[in-house]
């Protein structure tokens, strides 16, 4: 018997079908991986199992009743909580109100708060989450959030939980907690659907896999272990030929500038702790920096784009040019920080492919003169479009119709479109598929044969692994190691980041 | 998330990402372009605005064709000149989620510093030019307080139309500044002279409106304006300089109104201190309503001018359809309220509809 179910369901946005028939079946007391590429329809199936849309056709079963939801709190009542990507968490309430919304505890007309913390206590405490219950939202780190919002998932002590992407935030230790989790749930005899982009999380903590492959089912409920992760892979991706291989795109090498010599980082310190970074990275190598949230690496690449402003110590750009003061300056220097958190800091989604991709160039650096003649501009980012390998149907469409790994590529475009000497990555593929982010690698390898300095920062230890030469790893706001070629491996990071290498501090 | 493309098969598929534009000249294509081409007219933000101005300037007709006269229709635009050119100040700023609300204080100020220097005595443009220059000082100092010191700029531009106004009834005394030498060429030429039938003042919008939409649409400030507006977070990541655009933005507003209260100065010849009563709220409601919404990101200077028009024709209207005039302040609050609610709803369903 299942605990919930969902059959045969279809569902088209606009002529285009994201899903046409497929069907997820939960037991009680197991964990279920539903894994596909971006735009397999992994998020709109689990939208529809929640009561956020409604499918065109098809049936929900609970318990074998048929339900349809109304929204996710109807849901909720019905036992189905859910962990979505995007966090829904109100910044300006304290964590503990973020529990219960809508839903508070009460006595009277009162709200009964005691009640609130006798019921959020445990399951904080299981999540390890250490901030007050008090808390404002808004000064948790964006890992405590992701725990926040999965704890208000499980206040409801649901009987079906479905999580879409919930460690794409956090840590190696929280994450490993919440796996954790997933396996008391089960023991409790929860449902459990997993999405994730990281197999190796699925293969440790998951019983069964159902995968989707453009918006059809590849894998049915099939048990895990009769599955490797190449597998899985291939499961997702079905028979076509998928360059996980990063093979450089040397048409990008010729957008990106060359750096004449390599940045030099001289003991430079931090408001935020960090100290004494020296770090020189020459033109075409690609150099990872890897550490825990908050030992360093994204710090310095904000310090290096000139975002944080230094404490001390020296930064030079390539050609011997003192770095200038801020961020503007940076990027007029030829300075490229390009963000994984690409809707906030990447993308004007509402605006055009193309306006996106000549922004930086040509508005914000006004490169271009006083006067900007449209059809110039759609001419250079139709050529941006062919040389960085992104699928659009029409470069007027708003960039918000992209798929996350094109939406990144256009961020990637709008960057080379500016000839930057020096490439700052943070988390550059984030929420991206597979083929995308060995496509986004080929960029950057492309850009660094080119002649560019490029730096980058990773939650995803596999892309450093994939992408980088040489990684710097941090550890509590300095560089400890540095790993060069085949001694890059994740085992070896993770230890590092996590021990900080002992030996080498002494030396 | 959205769609189904695979990324892998790019490089297949790049060359036919090529949007139809650039393609052959054929009958076929011509007639589609024409076709995408009133659909983009139709589509346009200041569309409604404009269909909504034509069908109340008939309806009005219908009532009492009067008013279908081309000297009472160039009367109503000649009228609007002054918050026409306030909206489309304000429209620059609206886009990256600020207002102006002091542009009415400004308006009534420069035409009193400017009656003021005259009457004194000094040569009438140059008065002019010094009272344009604190107009955009005015708007210098908007910039400063919002910008510099971090005020919303509701409240901060709210409070300055008060000061500019008070300022303006301490420096009059209350009192209207006459005795205009209105045979000068500057009360000749901006206050009353027509040219291929259409006032000065009427070209001079047409001028502005023209000269604006093309630093909206064709200069990377237009581009910046309306790039910080959709998401301001990634314009400054970008490179774009934010402060330094809102300020100019709030340089063009001031400028612009103290541009309308020369010309005001021009038409009624005496300086008056409680002029420009409501302006503030026609300007930020004309811009609005002619399509630029107060969510920021879209801008349209001419949609701003039409608003501005249309909600002139409104008073004007309220006047053919005999409205008692103790009743016509609460009507115009009224039916702006009514037009930007419209505006709104239309636009929610617009939105919509892009999202399905």
């Amino acid at each position: 018997m299942h605990a919930f179910e969902a059959q045969d369901i279809r569902k088209s946005y606009g002529g285009v079908h994201a899903l046409r028939g497929v069907g997820l079946a939960v037991r009680p007391g197991s964990v279920h991986a539903l894994l596909g590429e971006n735009g397999a329809g992994k998020s709109t199936l689990v939208k529809i199992m929640t009561g956020v849309t409604r499918p065109d056709s098809g049936v929900l079963r609970l318990d074998g009743r048929e339900v349809a939801f109304a929204n996710t709190a109807e849901a909720a009542e019905n036992g189905v909580a859910v962990v979505s990507q995007e966090l829904s968490l109100f910044p300006h309430l304290s964590l503990l109100s973020n529990l219960f919304p809508m839903r508070e505890p009460r006595k009277g007309l009162l709200i009964d708060k005691r009640e609130m913390l006798r019921r959020a206590e445990p399951i904080l405490d299981q999540l390890g989450v250490d901030a007050a219950p008090g808390t404002l939202v808004q000064e948790l780190s964006l890992a405590d959030r992701q725990l926040v919002e999965i704890a208000k998932a499980l206040v409801t002590e649901p009987r079906v939980l479905l999580l879409d992407e919930p460690t794409s935030a956090l840590e190696g230790g929280a994450t490993d907690r919440l796996l954790d989790i997933l396996r008391v749930l089960r023991s409790r005899d929860v449902g459990v659907v997993f999405v994730s982009h990281i197999l190796q999380e699925v293969m440790s903590v998951c019983d069964e896999v159902t995968v989707l492959r453009d918006g059809a089912m590849a894998l049915s409920a099939d048990p895990i272990a009769n599955h490797s992760v190449p597998t899985l892979v291939k499961a997702m991706i079905g028979d076509k030929v998928v360059a996980t291989e990063t093979v450089a795109r040397t048409d990008v090498a010729e957008l990106a500038g060359t750096a004449e010599g390599a940045l030099v980082v001289d003991g430079l310190a931090l408001g935020s702790g960090v100290h004494d970074v020296n770090l020189t990275v020459k033109p075409g190598e690609i150099v990872g920096l890897v550490g825990l949230a908050g030992s360093g690496p994204t710090d310095v690449l904000r310090a290096l784009a000139g975002i944080v402003k230094p404490t001390a110590g020296t930064v030079t750009l390539p050609g011997g040019r003192p770095a200038p003061k801020g961020h503007r300056a940076h990027v007029a220097a030829g300075v490229a920080y390009v963000s994984g958190d690409r809707r906030r800091y990447g993308l004007m989604l509402e605006k055009p492919i193309w306006e996106n991709m000549v922004q930086v160039r040509s508005m914000g650096m006004s490169r271009d003169g006083a006067f900007l003649r449209k059809g110039a501009l759609l001419e250079r980012a139709r050529g941006h479009v062919a040389r960085v390998g992104i699928k659009v149907g029409s470069l007027e469409d708003d960039v918000s119709s992209l798929s996350g790994g094109n939406q990144q590529k256009v961020v990637m475009a709008k960057w080379l479109d500016n000839a930057p000497s020096v490439l700052l990555l943070d988390d550059p593929t984030r929420g991206v598929d597979v083929g995308a982010r060995a496509e986004i690698h080929g960029l950057l390898r492309g850009a660094s044969n080119g002649g560019s300095v490029v730096l980058m920062c990773s939650t995803d230890l596999e892309e450093v692994v994939a992408a980088c030469d040489r990684v710097v790893v941090f550890y509590r706001g300095r560089p400890v190691a540095e790993l060069v070629g085949p001694q890059i491996t994740t085992r070896t990071m993770l230890e590092l980041v996590n021990t900080g290498a002992p030996e080498e501090q002494a030396a | 998330m959205k769609g189904t493309v695979m990324s892998q098969r790019v490089k297949v598929d790049a060359p036919a990402a090529t949007p139809p534009e650039g393609g052959p000249r054929n009958p076929l294509s011509s007639l589609l372009r024409s076709g995408l081409r009133i659909r983009a007219l139709t589509g346009a933000d200041w569309f409604s605005a404009l269909a909504a101005l034509a069908l109340l300037i008939a309806v009005i007709g219908l009532m009492n064709p009067a008013f279908l006269n081309s000297t009472q229709l160039i009367n109503v635009v000649q009228q609007s000149v002054y918050i026409a050119l306030m909206a489309a100040g304000i429209a620059f700023l609206v886009t990256q989620g600020e207002v102006d609300l002091s542009v009415a204080g400004n308006y009534v100020l420069t035409g009193i510093v400017a009656s003021m220097l005259i009457q004194g005595g000094m040569n009438t443009w140059v008065a002019a030019a010094i009272a344009l220059g604190c107009a955009v000082a005015v708007g210098a100092l908007n910039a400063l307080i919002v910008q510099g010191i971090g005020i919303n700029s509701l409240i901060a531009t709210l409070a300055m139309g008060w000061v500019l106004r008070g300022l303006a009834a301490a420096l009059s005394e209350g009192k209207q500044i006459i005795g205009m030498p209105v045979d000068d060429a500057f009360f000749r030429i901006l206050g009353g002279e027509k040219i291929l039938g259409l006032p000065v003042s009427v070209w001079i919008l047409i001028v502005v409106i023209s000269a604006l939409t093309v630093l909206l649409r064709s200069t990377p400030f237009g581009y910046r304006v309306r790039e910080i507006g959709s998401n301001e977070d990634a314009a400054r990541f970008a490179g774009i300089p934010v402060n330094r655009t809102k300020t100019l933005a709030f340089l063009l507003s001031g400028g612009l109104a103290g541009l309308a209260g020369l010309l005001g100065l021009a038409f009624f010849t005496s300086g008056d201190p409680t002029s420009g009563g409501g302006f503030e709220l026609f300007a930020v409601a004309g811009a609005v309503i002619g399509g630029n919404p107060l969510t920021g990101g879209t801008a349209t200077i001419f949609g701003a001018a039409i608003g501005a028009i249309l909600l002139k024709t409104v008073g004007v209207g309220l006047v053919y359809f005999s409205i008692p005039a103790v009743w016509s302040q609460f009507a115009t609050g009224a039916i702006i309220i009514l037009a930007v609610s419209l505006n709104g709803l239309m636009a929610r369903r617009k939105q919509r509809r892009r999202e399905t």
